[in-house]
């Protein structure tokens, strides 16, 4: 065949010829790029195409009393979940599955909606549902294709017992915390201890996630696991032990119900803290999963303030367990003999101001002794007068008033210790008088400390100067290891209180009870030692205040009582801390009884 | 056609002696890969073995080495007369899917015979290239007129308008980018190749003041450098100009179902999930790749279908994906050689009309490459063009295999 004659050009041939190799050397320039530069990066994306990564929450660490009880466990929740793709497949579905969660199906879309993170995502619908619910689930299981139900570890707690300001509660972690970096470890999602012993402990507490790897194809769907690598099964967090004992827990919970109150039973040689109470409370369920806003409103709207730790974090006037400073003060200093006396006529002038005593009569003539015992207050606006100030401020800063405690519960006050430097700075150096000292030795006027300092106040007093630490934490358990760790707890002690000044004030105050205001704080064949106070505020009736110990043959118990608005310390306090003291001398005498205790006194 | 059969037989055999050998050997190779990696893309696939891709693509590739067989023996001085009757018969059933109004997912595209679907654009590049040499083969080299570069660009516009509105823009690519090698080869003048492909690019770049601003600047340095007369450059400056001011008032004027008509040309397969997504997973299946692949059946992106159209028009990721960098750029030299063989065929031609065909079918057998490689690794828009002898698919393996028919008829230097 020949139609016509070919004369390329050598020059046109070369062109095209040219043109494909450049062509060509783009595109493997492109895939040296895509293939061999960026080659690591695509390959970490393509594995996260790929793999769909299902969190296992960890339940957190079981919290026990002293003796081993449970206090905080965990239960399982049941949470329903449902994949989009599969339920819409069937014609039943909604109708069924809004009878038996009775939310209607416009609510169950939107849930659906507002969650929506694909096709074949699982997508949780309820929370917290009953176990009946998920059985009819299973017996309905033909016409609720894709419903799942997916477990959750939830706090529970077995007995009656509240506690619930120093336990604290879980939340989820906000997402403006997460951009922190004390957050760095927390996800989207994980629950975080919030309060109390929950926040304090919580590295202890908080389990670590377990994750589950599932392949996944372009659509979402599971086609199965993943053969190169393992799931990550949760570890639980690790078991904590309180100092808390349980049953007196429960009864001095019991003795607080309907006051505001606010109760610490210290172990005086230790600062173990054996109860603590603070009154009105609420149920800890209540935050066992996540909280409804209607809960969470009516809690912080409550005028009775339950989600405040008044023994940790409520700060008061002492009132006039307070005069045992004034009284260490004198003592140590010799400002005045002890047989130094003042007649009371149930009042004091200073100027033209009237300082009233509690008792209207007047105790007539009184020594440091009876002024104790019977708690007249005229006799310390004697004393005061005769006392430096600044000395007094600092027997009360012996005893850290004025600072926090350092209790192990999240949240505390630090109260008001106050000097000469405090009134100056507050009323200007000749703003104040000896008014001010007047009432300030009566645990009056600026002065503002917790039931917790007060309670390690006693426990000094108890054991002659011994400055424990109070905190909740005994020990905990590591979960992977058993081995168990003990919290080491500083003790300080204060040594320039001299023997025979420890040895008064022990006498005074055992008379207190047994003569004195505090009467009703006496427990039969036991040592119990106290001082009563009653402190006036603005607000209404006077709070009352019980300190004091109790000793048994092995272990002394501090105990401080504050009542808000109790009228008097001679009164509920005074009584509420004799039924404790009763209830651990019991114990004691039952442990005698059963051989385990070596001696009753 | 008086000779004995053994001396037709001996000359059968040392036609593959030579280059037809290496092209036979190069198409084979692509072949076999091109299976391998349509069995990893339809391994997941539902069905009986011939109802899969796998399956099928085999009886797409007997009946296609047969088809080259047939078209190896056929006379060229057949196909050289039957060309524009052929193209005239191709037009027509490029229109008939229009009246049958059968079509799949609104597209005007297939004639159904029995279970399969046949595309008769796919034959109808064939048609166009033969019928376009032809035409060229009755020039001089020397001397080519605007007239004659005209008439072949009529011969290609006309069915590029009509596959257009099917739509598919891929086809009507082909139809329009193998006319400028072939009038190139042919011996066109640049201008004139210029005057064709302008109004093109002043419609493309007329959307962007920018663009358009260059695109003027470029065509005024065109036309004074190549220094034709004054009277043409005019007309052809202004025409250009007045085309590109009244494209955004002729768009503006579109009713907004016409221009989504037109829309959906640069976007044939619907984007399931957001704009870029078929590019972007079909670079990550390459790019995670690496240098040696994850090996065959073993790409998790192919298996787990993040791939769109995995085994159609983004084979090439698959191989990017499983056999690596080695493996792709394997292919790529692979095609390479088949082009340079076939420059080569056709350089070596005495026969205009011969020359003129094998280089239309390097034309479009290399457009298909280039744009298809280029828009898997994301260097172009997506058109939706197979990959010629790897991807899977009916009309357009067999189309391919005509055209491998054709090479190896022409390069045999047959005695007959």
């Amino acid at each position: 065949m020949y139609i016509s004659h070919n004369s390329i050009s050598n020059l046109r041939k070369n062109f095209l010829v040219l043109f494909c190799i450049l062509i060509f050397s783009i595109l493997i320039g492109r895939l040296y790029y895509l293939q061999i530069i960026k080659g690591p990066s695509y390959k970490g994306i393509a594995e996260a195409n790929r793999v769909r990564v299902i969190p296992i929450e960890a339940p957190r660490g079981v919290i026990y009393d002293r003796k081993g009880q449970i206090i905080a466990d965990n239960k399982s929740q049941y949470n329903v979940n449902v994949i989009p793709y599969e339920l819409k497949r069937a014609t039943l579905a909604d109708s069924v599955l809004s009878a038996i969660l009775g939310i209607n199906s416009v609510q169950i879309n939107n849930r659906i909606k507002n969650n929506w993170r694909g096709q074949f995502i699982p997508i949780k619908i309820a929370e917290d549902v009953d176990f009946k619910v998920v059985t009819s689930i299973e017996e309905h299981r033909l016409d609720l294709p894709g419903v799942i139900y997916s477990l959750e570890p939830v706090r529970s707690f077995p007995t009656r017992v509240r506690l619930s300001q120093s336990l604290g509660y879980v939340r989820e972690v906000a997402p403006s915390d997460l951009i922190r970096p004390e957050y760095q470890e927390y996800k989207q999602g994980d629950f975080i201890g919030w309060k109390g012993v929950e926040r304090q402990y919580e590295n202890i507490l908080r389990g670590s996630r377990g994750y589950n790897f599932v392949q996944v194809d372009a659509f979402g769907r599971e086609i199965g696991r993943l053969k190169d690598r393992n799931n990550i099964p949760p570890i639980p967090g690790n078991d904590l032990f309180l100092t808390i004992d349980l049953d007196l827990q429960i009864y001095a919970e019991s003795l607080a119900e309907g006051y505001k109150a606010g109760i610490v039973v210290l172990d005086a040689d230790n600062g173990e803290i054996l109860s603590i109470v603070s009154k009105p409370d609420y149920p800890p369920e209540l935050f066992a999963g996540v909280v409804s806003n209607s809960v969470w409103n009516e809690l912080l709207s409550d005028s009775t303030l339950p989600m405040f730790n008044r023994a940790t974090q409520g700060t008061y006037p002492p009132g006039s367990t307070f005069k045992m400073i004034a009284v260490l003060t004198a003592l140590e200093t010799k400002a005045v003999d002890r047989e130094w006396s003042v007649r009371c006529y149930g009042q004091y002038r200073l100027g033209r101001r009237i300082f009233k005593c509690w008792e209207q009569k007047g105790h007539g003539r009184m020594n440091l002794h009876d002024a104790i015992v019977h708690s007249c207050n005229v006799y310390f606006y004697n004393l005061i007068r005769r006392l430096d100030l600044n000395e007094w401020a600092n027997m009360g800063k012996v005893f850290k008033f004025g600072v926090e405690t350092g209790v192990d519960i999240f949240g505390e006050s630090a109260g008001v210790m106050p000097d000469v430097d405090f009134l100056n700075r507050k009323y200007g150096e000749h703003g104040w008088t000896d008014g001010n000292k007047l009432n300030l030795v009566i645990g009056q006027g600026d002065i503002l400390v917790t039931p917790i300092q007060m309670a390690r106040f006693s426990a000094a007093l108890a054991t002659r100067g011994k400055l424990v630490q109070p905190h909740i934490g005994l020990k905990y358990i590591e979960r992977q290891t058993n081995q168990t760790f003990s919290f080491a707890t500083p003790t300080d002690s204060i040594r320039s209180i001299s023997a025979e000044t420890w040895e008064y004030v022990e006498n005074a105050m055992s008379d207190v009870i047994n003569q004195g205001t505090g009467h009703a704080a006496r427990v039969r064949k036991a040592a119990v030692y106290g001082k009563t106070g009653t402190s006036q505020n603005p607000h209404g009736e006077a709070h009352a205040w019980f300190i004091g110990h109790l000793k048994e043959s092995n272990q002394t118990i501090a105990i401080a009582v504050l009542i808000e608005h109790g009228k008097s310390g001679g009164g509920i306090a005074a009584q509420i801390a004799g039924k404790i003291f009763n209830f651990i001398h019991q114990q004691y005498t039952m442990q005698w009884i059963a051989g385990n205790a070596p001696t009753l006194n | 056609m008086h000779q004995p059969l053994t001396k037709r037989i001996n000359n059968f055999i040392t036609s593959f002696s030579n280059l037809n050998g290496l092209i036979l050997v190069i198409v084979i190779a692509l072949c076999l890969i091109g299976m391998l990696a349509v069995y990893s893309a339809s391994l997941n696939m539902e069905g009986s073995f011939f109802k899969k891709a796998f399956g099928r693509q085999m009886i797409w590739l007997l009946l296609g080495g047969l088809l080259t067989a047939a078209i190896y023996f056929i006379q060229k001085k057949l196909i050289y007369d039957s060309a524009y009757i052929l193209y005239f018969i191709g037009f027509a059933l490029l229109l008939i899917p229009y009246f049958l109004n059968t079509s799949v997912t609104g597209t005007a595209r297939w004639i159904h015979i029995g279970s399969f679907g046949l595309q008769p654009s796919e034959f109808m590049k064939v048609l166009v290239m033969l019928t376009i040499a032809r035409f060229l083969a009755t020039t001089s080299y020397s001397n080519l007129d605007f007239k004659f570069v005209l008439v072949p660009t009529i011969f290609s516009v006309i069915p590029m308008l009509i596959v257009l509105r099917q739509p598919d823009l891929g086809t009507s690519i082909i139809y329009f980018g193998m006319l400028f090698p072939m009038l190139f080869w042919a011996g066109a003048r640049v201008f004139h190749l210029f005057v064709i492909i302008a109004p093109l690019l002043s419609i493309i770049t007329a959307f962007n003041f920018y663009s358009f601003f260059i695109w003027v600047i470029l065509m005024l340095l065109v036309l004074y450098f190549t220094k034709e007369k004054l009277w043409i450059s005019l007309t052809v400056m202004l025409s250009n100009l007045a085309l590109g001011f009244t494209t955004p008032f002729l768009w503006n004027s579109l009713k907004p179902y016409q221009q989504q008509r037109i829309l959906t040309l640069f976007n044939i397969e619907a984007d399931p999930q957001g704009a870029g997504y078929q590019v972007l997973q079909s670079k990550i299946a390459i790019g995670s790749g690496g240098l040696f692949g994850k090996g065959i059946a073993h790409g998790t992106q192919t298996h787990l279908k993040f791939l769109p159209e995995q085994h159609t028009d983004f084979i090439f990721s698959v191989i990017g994906e499983e056999y690596g960098f080695i493996g792709s750029v394997l292919v790529l030299f692979l095609f390479l050689a088949l082009l340079m063989l076939c420059f080569y065929i056709a350089y070596r031609q005495k026969d205009r009309f011969c020359s003129l065909c094998i280089i239309g079918v390097t034309s479009i057998i290399g457009i298909h490459i280039m744009i298809n490689v280029a828009m898997t690794v994301g260097l172009m828009p997506v058109t939706g063009l197979p990959l010629p002898f790897i991807s899977y698919g009916g009309s357009f393996i067999l189309t391919c295999f005509i055209l491998l028919g054709l090479v190896l008829n022409i390069g045999a230097d047959k005695q007959y």
